[in-house]
């Protein structure tokens, strides 16, 4: 399994050469050449997933394969390494990368006229860059590929996008590279303060396994903890993106490609929640539990202001756009609670956010191929002209709204859950209240969330049939239902968003090592800061915390 | 494929239903006309046999419970669960320390897809299977031609097996699941004519008020979660379940404010899918869909869900007497609510609507009582309740499809002679919901009120008890939590439920004979719109309306024990002996394990038998609402006008004219001292009084009652249903758009503005750095002197310090 991994990773670098040598060849050889190596990397990714071994332990990393890559230098020990393998979180982010991409080049099929080479290639490196963030081992490989990501984004909303594309291009990069700067300080700092004498380190550690065990021993001093997990945050959060740094991701979605806005959806946003769980939450688990009630209000604030902000859109994709900071203000909800069943909600939930909205954007994209606009107002009973589409439409939306029976609902149900769990039983007595207005009202999202949504669909594909005029001058075949080929581009979205939605366990009990000792830690660290409360139990903290106990339960 | 037949019928009665949806579904997709015109098929017989595997499933849970056959049945009585496969499994997910000890410990979040056979779920099966199988029938008639004639039968499929799962799981998530499943079914099938803006409107609505009211149930179940550490109904290996036979023997539930909280926000959610107050608004709009789906979900079956989901619970809410009381309230007050609004509405659907949501208060009442005949009572009344009003609601469709798709009753009338078996089949279905002896309505109707009187009789037992407080109570009593000073308040206010219960049959009977009349007699009016359509139904439709009308008759008495040799009291266990008059249901249902133990045992003894005066009481209501409503709509009466302009204030800005003051100067002794004052020549004094007593009048008398007059008469209110629409439009919806639309313009001006701002900073700090370069050496070395006198500065400081 080793050597699969890293040709999993390196099959779409390989392959962006390939298409760079097939480019003469014309349009279809590129865009089938693409096709069947982001299909290669699907199947190699499937087998890494279906091999894994569900007992594995957390921190064992799977398929793992490393070789020193800068070695000595002379007066600083470096030991940097070209480290790549899976872990039960890293594995289904790798697999959604995999799957969405096929996605991607299913939908440019006839979409992308110019340039076609170029834009393929740029996918297959934007692919690269992908897996390889979900699979690095060391810090450095991490934040290569971290920052790589950025470039064939920038080139594919900068050449491909819509109208504003530069515009929206360069605030995108520049927004997240910002950030990722101070990600980058906070990184070192972390492995500064591993190398020095305190915790014994005598050369500089850059491998994340490593760095995690060093720090659970020897944790950085709370003040610096907190001030190297805001570096990591600044980057992270952007990426995310938490409220209020959201603000670039609507302007990059509605100017993105289609397939653009696919991956960024679906992709690209999870890194900044990948980051979290695999930087910041088990190597600065402090200053995590002190800062949970801010990053949770962050969240909740997320969830609701990103829902009555698509409330109020008249374009498609923008609405869809907002709808993945309110999704995505789940997941950071989720981690942030702190709680089991809480981050393996929040991490499936990244699965399903990718899988729906990821889905709902290429409809979006299909409806703009066929229409050339995405404004709500102008269309209306769309389901009697395309129904397949609309069926299509009907299933994603369920999946985004969490109806039960799909993707969804299990991610949503698990991260409210898990926040309700910390809210009520473990959060210290000054906490609780605000923790449970927290809780209530990420629950009330949910009904924002079915709201705008339903709406959406109400006004574009019910009601008596409106299209918008297309334009006479242009020759356009008659619009004409979903074919074959966007079918089979959302197809595989659908199967995965009912197995995860019948049998979610198959995909929780993956990440379920890694994921507890992912926070294993932080949980520690927040339960010592709020001491159990439970009506009829003596807590340690003696009668006040008893009394206000009580008081909170009346007659229990 | 199992051996055991309990589980084999579990796994087929929705099983079928489903593969059927996706058999219709495979009709409609391959595009052959014969196959579409054929949907029905696959649905209809699946439909037969899930209806005879519940049959079957029914009487094999009946011999299974009987203690007489069977010792396995215990005293907490009998329940069989199936578990299928793990949803979700997540170790050590929480570590619970609860007051009672068996519960404390580290807990995994296990949720299995597990079906459960009881006495509950069993009654449930029956009767969603058998009218789900007759509105299939009826509906291959009623739409026939229809262009989604397939995806119409794929729709009710999928609904048939998510109803039929939602009252067999055995799990509050699952629960969860296919309460939101039978939702989603409801808002595509209420706007299955999707063109139609205000049918896709209705299903929005309807799906999101069950969302506020899910909104509530996911608390609940995250508070039971945290409360109990597990979300199962039954036990499973050491852990007992919520409702499972060890805890309910054991009784350890918590009690006070959080038992409270959990079973308000149970009752939140049950408001959402039964159409309670406040939540009530989705159902009459929900009308909006075609008939069928209206007499299949949102009358007999879906609607109920939330009544099952409160049985079901009743171990829970026995803990809160509070909860409890909230739950008869809101039971009560919808049900007249709604048989308030019944009474003006002009659409024959809607009419049923709201009736449905009034009798669906009945049931919330009877629940609320914590009774153990008020439980069964209620299940009861579900159970006649979804055959009579399903027939009506089918009997509203065959006149629809005759009229040709008018549903009003101003625009149709005296249909009786051209349709005659609709007539007849009408009759019996208003009959039997006004609760007429010896309709099916009757005997349960009886049921409900009578477990309210049971209930008072409970409340003054108590009161006496505590009076005489040096006697032991035998059994713990479900009402030892409410504190002496709070009994008589409760005491009166099941009175006042129990006598507002009254009230509402004589309602019901009036608003039920209004529409029966309006429709069926008087001079024969047909709409234009009916066009040769204007004919009795096909017998395809008249088929179903005859079976369910001969239940409707017959489901009431046969269940009841009037005949003395039915039942052996042995068969349950929670009724030691049998009464005349109980309903047979009650003894069924009593080995249900939520039913057969703990608090709600203690409540058997209180008459659980027919109630003589409340039957008394409750016919001559009806009879009174029949006969005026008989009076008053046969024939063309002026009294009907007159009651009109009764309750719509007629006439009431007449006494806020103002003229009246002018009239003052003819009362003998004012026309004196005007006169007088004339002329005094102090005329302007009269003329200043007068004028302000009109002034006065006009702005404290005129405007509230021209108010009253124009907008909050009785029969407007009635009429436009209390105006809860529009409140919640005023106070929710029109709110929360505007302040989406302010976020989307904070969006893009501050929070973005913010952000332009931090990258308009680094160009202008360049641009101050540009005008340093200004190409002139003698600054540069200017520049670097003080700096390197900075540095050298700051070195000797750093060393000295």
């Amino acid at each position: 399994m080793n050597g699969l991994l890293l040709a999993t990773v390196f099959l779409p670098l390989v392959g962006a050469v390939a298409l760079w040598i097939v480019a003469p060849l014309g349009r279809d050889a590129v865009r089938w050449a693409a096709l069947a190596i982001t299909v290669g990397t699907f199947i190699c990714a499937a087998r890494l997933i279906a091999h894994f071994p569900a007992d594995a332990a957390g921190q064992a990393s799977y398929a793992f394969t490393q070789w020193n890559w800068v070695g000595q230098v002379p007066s600083v020990n470096l030991d940097i390494r070209f480290a790549l393998g899976l872990d039960g979180l890293g594995l289904w982010m790798v697999g959604l990368s995999a799957l969405l991409m096929i996605t991607s080049v299913l939908v440019s099929w006839d979409a992308i006229k110019d340039r076609a080479p170029l834009f393929y290639g740029m996918l297959l490196l934007l692919e690269f860059g992908c897996l390889g963030v979900f699979s690095a081992r060391d810090i450095v490989l991490f934040y290569i590929f971290f920052e790589f990501t950025l470039i064939p984004l920038f080139f594919l909303i900068g050449i491909w996008g819509s109208e504003d594309r530069r515009y929206a291009a360069s605030k995108f990069f520049l927004y997240t590279l910002a950030g990722s700067m101070l990600t980058f300080l906070g990184l070192l700092a972390i492995v500064f303060w591993a190398y020095g004498p305190s915790s014994g380190g005598e050369k500089l550690v850059f491998s994340i396994p490593e760095l995690t065990s060093r720090l659970a021993d020897h944790p950085i001093p709370m003040g610096w903890q907190i001030a190297v997990f805001i570096a990591l945050f600044a980057g992270f959060a952007i990426k995310v993106p938490l409220f209020p740094l959201h603000t670039w991701l609507p302007l990059a979605h509605v100017q993105a490609p289609t397939a653009g806005s696919v991956i960024l959806a679906g992709i690209l946003l999870k890194i900044g929640v990948y980051g979290f769980l695999r930087f910041s939450v088990p190597m600065l688990p402090q200053a995590a539990a002190v800062m949970m009630p801010w990053l949770l209000w962050l969240s909740v604030a997320g969830i609701i202001y990103g829902a009555l902000v698509a409330l109020a859109q008249s374009d498609i994709k923008r609405l869809i756009a907002y709808s993945s900071v309110s999704h995505l203000g789940f997941c950071m909800l989720g981690l942030f609670a702190f709680t089991p069943t809480g981050v393996q909600g929040s991490v499936l939930q990244m699965v399903n956010h990718g899988l729906s909205t990821g889905g709902l954007f290429a409809l979006v994209g299909m409806i703009y191929e066929r229409y050339h606009t995405r404004e709500i107002a102008s269309f209306g009973g769309l389901a009697r002209k395309l129904p397949v589409l609309s069926l299509f439409m009907l299933l994603f939306t369920f999946s985004s709204i969490g109806l039960p029976g799909l993707n969804g609902f299990a991610g949503e149900f698990l991260i409210l859950m898990g926040m309700f769990q910390r809210a009520w039983t473990g959060a210290s007595v000054e906490l609780k209240p605000q923790l449970l207005a927290i809780a209530v009202l990420a629950v009330s999202g949910v009904v924002l969330g079915a709201w705008y949504m339903l709406h959406l669909v109400r006004r574009v594909f019910f009601g008596p049939l409106r299209e918008p005029a297309v334009h006479a001058d242009e020759d356009h075949a008659p619009i004409a239902d979903l074919n074959l080929r966007e079918i089979l581009a959302l197809a595989p979205l659908v199967v995965f968003i009912v197995w995860i939605g019948l049998r979610p366990a198959d995909f929780l009990t993956p990440m379920n090592n890694t994921l507890d000792l992912a926070t294993r830690q932080v949980v520690k660290e927040v339960d010592k800061l709020s001491p159990r409360v439970h009506a009829g139990i003596a807590s340690p903290e003696g009668h006040r915390v008893d009394a206000v106990a009580k008081h909170l339960l009346p007659g229990d | 494929m199992p051996q055991d037949p309990i589980t084999l019928c579990l796994l087929l009665i929705p099983g079928l239903p489903l593969l059927a949806a996706g058999l219709a579904a495979l009709c409609g997709v391959i595009r052959l006309p014969l196959l579409k015109e054929n949907a029905h098929w696959p649905v209809v017989f699946a439909l037969l046999g899930s209806l005879a595997a519940s049959a079957f499933l029914f009487y094999e849970v009946r011999n299974a419970q009987n203690p007489n056959q069977n010792t396995a049945a215990s005293s907490a009585g009998f329940e069989k669960v199936v578990p299928l496969w793990t949803w979700a499994n997540i170790p050590h997910a929480y570590d619970l320390k609860s007051q009672f000890p068996e519960d404390t410990g580290p807990r995994d979040f296990r949720i299995e897809v597990t079906l459960r056979a009881d006495a509950l779920t069993a009654m449930m099966l029956v009767m969603v299977t058998f009218v789900s199988t007759l509105v299939a029938i009826f509906a291959s008639g009623y739409m026939h031609g229809d262009r989604g004639y397939w995806r119409f039968f794929a729709y009710i499929g999928l609904f048939v097996f998510s109803m039929t799962m939602l009252v067999s799981v055995s799990n509050f998530v699952l629960l969860f699941v296919f309460w939101e499943a039978v939702g989603v079914c409801s808002y595509l099938l209420i706007g299955f004519w999707y063109e139609k803006p205000e049918a896709s409107a209705a299903g929005m609505k309807a799906f999101l008020v069950n969302r506020v009211g899910d909104f509530g149930f996911a608390i609940a179940i995250f508070l039971i979660w945290t409360t109990y550490g597990t979300l199962n109904f039954h036990d499973d290996g050491a852990i007992s379940g919520i409702l499972g036979q060890s805890r309910i023997s054991t009784g350890h539930y918590v009690t006070g404010g959080l038992a409270t909280a959990i079973c308000l926000l149970l009752l939140l959610g049950a408001c959402g899918k039964s159409a309670q107050f406040p939540l009530h608004v989705w159902l009459p709009d929900a009308m909006e869909g075609p008939t069928p789906v209206s007499a299949l979900i949102h009358a007999a079956t879906m609607v109920t869900a939330g009544v099952y989901m409160v049985a079901r619970c009743t171990p829970l809410f026995m803990a809160s007497p509070t909860a409890q009381l909230v739950v008869s309230c809101i039971g009560g007050f919808t049900a007249l609510l709604a048989g308030l609004i019944a009474l003006t509405q002009f659409d024959l659907k809607r009419v049923l609507a709201y009736s449905t949501v009034s009798q669906l208060g009945y049931m919330f009442l009877a629940l609320g009582t914590g009774m153990a005949s008020g439980v069964t009572g209620g299940m009861f009344h579900l159970f006649t309740h979804a055959f009579f009003k399903a027939l009506l609601f089918l009997g509203a469709g065959s006149v629809m499809h005759a009229m040709g798709g008018v549903i009003d009753m101003r625009q149709f009338g005296g249909l009786r002679k051209l349709m005659p078996i609709t007539h007849a089949t009408f009759l019996i279905g208003c009959l039997a919901l006004a609760g007429v002896f010896p309709f099916a309505g009757f005997w349960s109707k009886d049921a409900v009120l009578g477990s309210v009187h049971d209930k008072i009789h409970q409340l003054d037992h108590e009161i006496e008890h505590r009076a005489s407080s040096h006697e032991v109570a035998h059994s713990p009593s479900p009402l030892a939590t409410i504190p002496d000073a709070q009994i008589p308040a409760f005491e009166r206010i099941y009175q006042i439920l129990y006598y507002s219960g009254l009230f509402t049959a004589f309602l019901t009977a009036f608003y039920t004979f209004r529409a029966y009349s309006l429709t069926f007699h008087g001079s024969e009016r047909i709409p234009p719109a009916a066009g040769h359509h204007a004919h009795e139904s096909p017998l395809v439709m008249l088929m179903p309306l005859g079976i369910l009308a001969f239940f409707a008759v017959i489901v009431g008495v046969a269940l009841t024990n009037v005949w003395g040799w039915w039942i052996h009291g042995k068969d349950s266990v929670l009724f030691a002996q049998a009464n005349w008059g109980q309903n047979y249901l009650a003894y069924f249902l009593a080995n249900t394990p939520s039913l057969a133990g703990g608090l709600v045992q203690s409540t058997v003894s209180y008459h659980p038998e027919f109630h003589i005066t409340v039957a008394g009481a409750s016919t001559l209501a009806a009879a009174l609402g029949i006969g005026l409503a008989l009076y008053l709509y046969l024939g063309e009466r002026s009294e009907v006008s007159f009651l009109w302009r009764l309750f719509n204030l007629e006439g009431s800005d007449r006494l806020t004219d103002p003229q009246w003051v002018t009239r003052l100067e003819q009362v003998p002794w004012i026309g004196f001292v005007t006169r007088r004052l004339r002329g005094w020549g102090l005329g302007f004094l009269v003329a200043i009084v007068g004028y302000s007593l009109g002034a006065i009048t006009l702005v404290f008398f005129s405007a509230p009652l021209i108010l009253l007059g124009n907008f909050i008469s009785p029969y407007k209110a009635s009429y436009n249903k209390f105006y809860f629409d529009e409140l919640y439009h005023a106070l929710i919806v029109t709110p929360l758009t505007y302040v989406a639309r302010f976020c989307y313009w904070l969006d893009r001006w501050l929070v973005d503005g913010l952000v332009n701002l931090a990258g308009a900073l680094p160009p202008l700090a360049g641009s101050l750095m540009r005008s340093l370069q200004m190409g002139l050496v003698q600054f540069y070395a200017l520049a670097m002197v003080l700096g390197a006198i900075v540095l050298i500065l700051a070195r000797i400081a750093w060393v000295n310090w």
